[in-house]
């Protein structure tokens, strides 16, 4: 028979191991996996997958587990306010949420960065005292630099900003 | 294993924390220092208008509007003033002085006579120092410009950001 894997047929192998295969079809295939090594492993990794199944119990529920829950759904009242707003973060750990946490946070800080940075120095504020005369004065080169800067642009600068 | 899985995860994750952490840094080592107008803009309200009532009321009016048009500046346009500012900021003294006469010959230009100007400061600007040296010596660059133009082209060229 042709090699499953190799003609990318595995789903041969999963239903072997699962013990789905018919009997002419299971005998040609154990046959192939005696002289095949990556069949051989496959069939023993699926092998191991199908015991843990077998081995694995669920935990048991209540006796009126399911009455409870169709009476649920009928009240159409599924969650408490709390719940329901827990809920979507439940299933991550700590440990999952602690860098995304931390990732978001520093997304945060270094957009302030770029677009508000006086956000980011408020003790900046109120702690130096630009005099009058001094803004004048750049306000004067500003109007020099900008008139430059835009002479090719086509927009029309302010001569006389004041 | 889950636990190995986990660990790298986790090792991944902080280390997209830290990059994004050595991002934002580099990024506010980046911001220019603030000039004085920013300056000004970050006091508080009562802050400026303490220091503008030490001005006559006619030129303390004129500051909070020119300094409102300059507030009011798309956000692209107000950052490249502010870097054409931070440039010249940085100049010594005497040599701010020369830009700033050369600014206002500028500005005394005829219009068309402007853009042709500023034209030819961006292209020298862009050349190597040989290269601009010798088109400054040439022909070209003597009958196209007259002495003044000649004079604002050298100084900005040499001086001033485009």
């Amino acid at each position: 028979m042709n090699c499953p894997i190799q003609s990318r047929d595995p789903e041969k192998l999963v239903a072997y191991a699962a013990g789905a295969l018919d009997p002419e079809s299971a005998r040609a295939l154990e046959q192939h996996l005696m002289g095949c090594a990556d069949c051989r492993s496959m069939v023993a990794d699926q092998a191991a997958v199908w015991q843990a199944l077998n081995a694995w119990e669920a935990p048991p529920v209540s006796p009126d587990f399911d009455e409870r829950l169709y009476r649920r759904i009928e009240q159409g009242v599924p969650f408490s306010w709390w719940e329901r707003l827990t809920r979507p973060f439940r299933p991550m750990s700590l440990r999952q949420a602690l860098p995304l946490t931390a990732s978001a946070g520093v997304l945060l800080v270094a957009g302030l960065l770029l677009y508000h940075p006086d956000y980011i120095a408020p003790a900046a504020r109120s702690g130096e005292i630009v005099r009058a005369n001094q803004v004048e004065r750049t306000l004067d080169d500003l109007d020099l630099l900008r008139q430059f800067g835009t002479a090719d642009s086509g927009e029309s600068a302010h001569p006389d900003a004041r | 294993m889950p636990g190995d899985l986990g660990r790298s995860r986790l090792l991944r994750a902080s280390c997209a924390v830290l990059l994004a952490i050595l991002l934002a840094t580099a990024v506010a080592a980046q911001q220019p220092p603030a000039n004085p107008i920013d300056r000004w803009n970050r006091m508080s309200p009562e802050e400026r208008e303490r220091e503008l009532a030490k001005l006559p009321p006619g030129r303390a009016r004129q500051i909070r509007q020119r300094i409102a048009r300059y507030n009011q500046m798309r956000p692209e346009e107000q950052k490249a003033l502010r870097d054409r500012y931070d440039t010249f900021s940085h100049l010594p003294p005497d040599k701010q002085q020369i830009v700033r006469d050369r600014l206002r010959e500028f500005r005394r230009l005829p219009q068309a006579r402007q853009p042709v100007v500023h034209r030819e400061v961006v292209r020298l600007r862009s050349l190597p120092e040989a290269q601009r040296q010798a088109s400054m010596n040439g022909d070209e660059f003597h009958s196209q410009f007259s002495p003044q133009e000649q004079q604002i082209i050298r100084d900005l060229t040499a001086y001033m950001a485009n």
